[in-house]
């Protein structure tokens, strides 16, 4: 059976959530049938490394078990909290380890001096994005694609400023400023 | 404490959530983000509204299929928490003061202890969500797995080494604790370990500790390894979980 064939427009999250909460061991399992693959291959894109990825998931699934009761519904959906749990170890493993190249403000400004931001207007989109469901695909579509991959990059990748400046060889402060506006824009787009 | 925010933290409440959720924050920033979580209920709020925003994103990361023994791990680790209730926000549990350590010699060795342990940092976090990262890593013997030690490491700047019970060490012998992360080219002494006793190791002499850092107890000579590397057999190895 794979894993990733399963929808999840008709899964309960709130629910398998609550019952987590609860002490449904089934229910937790569910979700891991449910989502395991999905957040494997979140996770592993982020940490780039099999063996890893899986300890993160581990990881992960412990979290989501013992914290499930503090899982607010009104802030948010359930299925968006789970993904939080896992992306947020990965990106602190990631932060915190060897992925990490510091660049400072000094070496920013001067890349930016010479910045030619006409450049990467015409830049190709880095992600099949169009595929992505929901209220975002509109909001991401009103992006220049340089700054859609920004966000995608970061995301996605779990790339840092920094290595997303080398990515797309653009200065780094403003990488920083395309994101930081980019963000701004999606929210006001989705509100 | 210092109240300021670190430089580089937006002042905006919904940039620096984006920002955070997007995973463009530097480490320091991000475990600035996560000690304001805990109090904070405006920001919590404008990180889950940014993680629904971007989640549909997530769809963008081909699945990959976990190996089979994924889930049996992640049973392994949920049954040694079942084994005790758990219940966010009630009163202070007598199992929460972890500097008594009477109290742990006399729980049996095992699972119980182990889990009682773990559920006992578990929902200390719960209840008041400490501004630091922790990290809970259980020892256990290679061949059966049984649990043998618990390193506790959080708030207090300082590792513990604590028993679940005793340790038959040969008399000629002695165990010695070790630690490696990831990206360390080999393993740091933490020292000599008296069965049956804890040990506290100042956080001050490692660098921080990592997600999956690795703990071992190894059989060494009884004056300690030689070589200032591991040289005897590995009785007791866990790795740090991370708990957010």
């Amino acid at each position: 059976m794979s894993l990733s064939s399963r929808s999840f427009s008709d899964f309960d999250y709130e629910a398998t959530l609550a019952a987590c909460a609860a002490g449904d061991r089934a229910a937790m399992q569910r979700l891991y049938t449910q989502e395991g693959a999905r957040l494997l291959g979140v996770v592993e894109r982020i940490v780039r490394d099999r063996a890893l990825a899986e300890d993160i998931v581990h990881d992960a699934c412990v979290n989501i078990w013992t914290r499930a009761a503090s899982f607010e519904r009104t802030l948010g959906s359930a299925r968006g909290w789970i993904y939080s749990v896992a992306r947020n170890l990965a990106l602190n493993a990631v932060r915190d380890g060897r992925r990490e190249v510091a660049v400072d403000d000094e070496t920013a400004a001067a890349l930016d001096a010479r910045a030619s931001l006409e450049a990467w207007h015409d830049m190709a989109d880095a992600f099949a994005w169009q595929d992505s469901a929901g209220r975002i695909g509109p909001c991401l579509e009103q992006l220049e694609p340089v700054r859609r991959n920004c966000i995608l990059h970061a995301y996605v990748d779990g790339f840092s400023h920094g290595e997303i400046a080398r990515r797309l060889d653009a200065p780094l402060g403003t990488v920083k400023a395309w994101i930081k506006r980019s963000l701004a824009a999606l929210r006001e787009c989705m509100a | 404490m210092n109240s300021k925010p670190p430089p580089g933290i937006p002042p905006d409440i919904h940039e620096l959530a984006g920002e955070y959720v997007l995973g463009t924050l530097s480490a320091a920033s991000r475990r600035g983000v996560e000690a304001r979580l805990g109090t904070d209920a405006a920001l919590r709020a404008a990180v889950q509204a940014w993680e629904d925003r971007l989640l549909p994103l997530a769809g963008l990361a081909e699945p990959v299929e976990p190996s089979p023994q994924l889930w049996r791990r992640v049973e392994r680790s949920l049954d040694a928490l079942d084994a005790v209730p758990r219940r966010a926000g009630r009163p202070k549990p007598w199992w929460r003061d972890w500097n008594n350590l009477a109290l742990w010699r006399g729980l049996t060795a095992g699972g119980f202890a182990t889990a009682a342990l773990l559920a006992a940092l578990l929902v200390t976090r719960l209840v008041e969500p400490p501004p630091v990262t922790r990290f809970m890593v259980v020892l256990v013997a290679p061949d059966d797995k049984a649990p043998g030690w618990v390193v506790q490491a959080g708030a207090s700047r300082q590792i513990e080494l604590i028993p679940l019970g005793a340790v038959d060490v040969p008399a000629d012998k002695a165990l010695q604790f070790w630690t490696k992360a990831d990206n360390w080219s080999a393993p740091v002494s933490l020292g000599l370990v008296t069965p049956g006793q804890s040990l506290k190791v100042p956080a001050g002499q490692l660098p921080a500790l990592q997600p999956n850092q690795l703990f071992e107890l190894t059989l060494e000579p009884r004056s300690g390894s030689p070589t200032g590397r591991p040289t005897g057999p590995i009785r007791y190895i866990g790795r740090a979980v991370q708990v957010l």
